[in-house]
């Protein structure tokens, strides 16, 4: 029945004719080196990746050589955006054209209009972990022809690539469609090493509540793992106050791990990812040095597995090859020194967290829905699981977050978000409005960095 | 008070939808936020389903100058005149002075337009031009 799905999905004149032994045979026999579940159990250190995708492949070439000389641990592929929305006809045309004119006509590489028999030649030349960056919804060919190329990490999942991307694309169908991406995931993962699934949590990168980042990595977690996936990556960015990273991160490792076995999944393996900055970046380029330079200290303290890096030129656009770069270099320069750090903890606040997550979980749980898909959905539709800045029509939108004086991020509105009295006056305990308005206050938060 | 609002056109640009949203019901209108990404004729028609009493429209990097020269037909069309049209916003493509912008888009047949302008000191007016009216 499954492989029928996946015939049907694979038949498109926009890509390669699928071989679907070859690319079991191909997945078999691949070199360890191409899974990134192998080098975080073999790594002692966080692995660095940055962004970066071209529509050509000779300038994705050029990229992955320029990333290898200056030491990346995991190469990045992103994903144009034309391929993102499913519209492989505006790919093609746009790629005829940036090789014609040597112009980028597509802010990322169109994998599915280059196929996975071209692709793989690349993937295997560097014999480096590679990364899908996306922000598909329906990625179902998408991430075929990603593994069918060798690439055996796959970012994203339904909600953390629909709420903070979409206005109104269907989320019950986003669910059935990741569902199909988990299940060719857990197949390919039986041949050699597990395929790596990784969640996106910085969502809509602005004031983003820990609480709710937590909830949303959990479940798509547990959304992956059960539909046989062995090797999950949580994610969140970081939040513009040190000690609420390491807050979260305590908190977020420990509970992946407890809902993991509560599931029975305990044979799966989760890794913790951590996101340089994801707001808006200042103009000056020093700062912007300053700003990743710190990132990466925390990331050290967070004790994260794999570090997504940004660039001095984030506030102006894609940055060159060389740029990007140079910020790999950099980072690895900075987390040589950040050896042996002792573990932080905080209990008064890992506590708070931990109840606001169990809370909005077993709320999430006891909705009457027959799967864990349906009463995902469901709580988002009740707002139950509700973030701020989402551009998406089924999210509640009435949380309100602010920072407090040490600019950790605060529910000061609830919404129909099922924490508890208590932890909301804990929460609003640390915020003063300061006699501004709160929108002024909610302006000033989220420009911080500016 | 019933305002409906939201961002028009091909644009989702969320964070300032949000914080105008939560502007509004912190001065006690009700609001109904029909987010990014929306074309002129479903703030027309929500409008009239809410029997709403401002239509508050935002929009960034000129987005709104092609999407309001169908405003006025769709005015006529029905009995709008008891409605406050505001804009507010980026409302050139390029640099433009708010002089002009307003005198533009006053022609599309907005009332009140708010090119670059503080968001307290555009709900201020609007509040104020409300207030004259009754």
């Amino acid at each position: 029945m499954f492989q029928t799905e996946r015939n049907i999905i694979t038949q498109t004149p926009y890509t390669d004719s699928f071989d679907f032994d070859e690319i079991k045979d191909f997945i078999t026999n691949a070199s360890k080196n191409l899974f990134i579940s192998h080098r975080f159990k073999n790594s002692d250190k966080i692995l660095v990746q940055p962004r970066g995708g071209f529509p050509t492949y000779d300038k994705v070439f050029e990229l992955y050589g320029e990333f290898v000389g200056a030491g990346v641990d995991i190469l990045p592929l992103t994903i144009d955006s034309n391929t993102r929305l499913n519209d492989y006809a505006m790919a093609k045309k746009m790629l005829a054209l940036s090789e014609e004119t040597d112009e980028n006509m597509l802010n990322g590489y169109p994998l599915v209009n280059h196929g996975y028999r071209v692709t793989r030649k690349m993937v295997t030349h560097y014999d480096t972990p590679i990364s899908l960056r996306h922000g598909t919804p329906d990625a179902r060919l998408l991430v075929e022809v990603a593994l069918a190329s060798g690439i055996f990490e796959i970012e994203g999942g339904p909600i953390t690539y629909l709420l903070p991307y979409s206005k109104n694309f269907p989320l019950d169908k986003a669910f059935l469609y990741w569902k199909y991406v988990e299940k060719v995931c857990a197949e390919y993962s039986k041949l050699n090493e597990p395929i790596n699934r990784e969640s996106f949590g910085p969502l809509s990168a602005t004031l983003q509540p820990p609480a709710i980042v937590i909830v949303i990595q959990l479940l798509e977690m547990l959304l992956s793992l059960e539909e046989g996936v062995k090797s999950f990556s949580v994610s969140f960015s970081q939040t513009g106050s040190m000690s609420q990273d390491i807050v979260s991160s305590n908190v977020i490792k420990k509970l992946a791990r407890k809902y993991a076995d509560r599931f029975g999944h305990n044979d799966a393996i989760v890794n913790l990812v951590y996101h340089q900055w994801m707001g808006a970046f200042p103009r000056d380029k020093e700062f912007s040095d300053s700003l990743i330079n710190t990132s990466t200290v925390i990331a050290s303290l967070v004790r994260a597995d794999k570090m997504i890096t940004k660039t001095r030129d984030e506030a102006f656009g894609i940055p060159t090859k060389e740029v990007n770069a140079t910020a790999v270099r950099n980072t690895q320069y900075t987390l040589n020194m950040l050896r042996g750090l002792p573990v932080i903890t905080d209990e008064e606040e890992e506590e708070n967290l931990t109840q606001m997550v169990d809370d909005i979980m077993e709320a999430v749980f006891n909705d009457p829905a027959d799967t864990l898909w349906r009463q995902v959905f469901n709580s988002i539709k009740k707002g139950i699981i509700d973030i701020p800045f989402s551009p998406h029509i089924i999210n509640n939108g009435e949380a309100i977050t602010i920072r407090d004086e040490e600019y950790n991020i605060r529910f000061y509105k609830r919404g129909n978000i099922p924490i508890s009295d208590r932890c909301l006056a804990f929460e609003r305990s640390k915020v003063k409005l300061g006699g501004k308005s709160l929108v002024e206050n909610i302006i000033h938060d989220i420009g911080i960095m500016l | 008070m019933r305002v409906v609002t939201g961002v028009v056109g091909n644009d989702i640009h969320v964070v300032a939808n949000r914080l105008i949203e939560i502007s509004l019901k912190e001065r006690g209108f009700e609001v109904f936020n029909l987010g990014v990404n929306t074309y002129l004729e479903e703030f027309i028609d929500a409008v009239i389903e809410t029997d709403a009493d401002v239509l508050l429209i935002s929009s960034l990097n000129g987005e709104a100058e092609g999407w309001s020269r169908d405003l006025l037909f769709l005015k006529s069309k029905f009995d709008l005149d008891g409605v406050l049209f505001a804009i507010g916003g980026n409302l050139s493509v390029g640099e433009a002075n708010a002089e002009d912008m307003s005198q533009k888009y006053r022609a599309y047949g907005y009332d009140l337009v708010f090119h670059q302008i503080d968001l307290n000191e555009g709900l201020d007016i609007i509040e104020q031009t409300l207030k004259e009216q009754n």
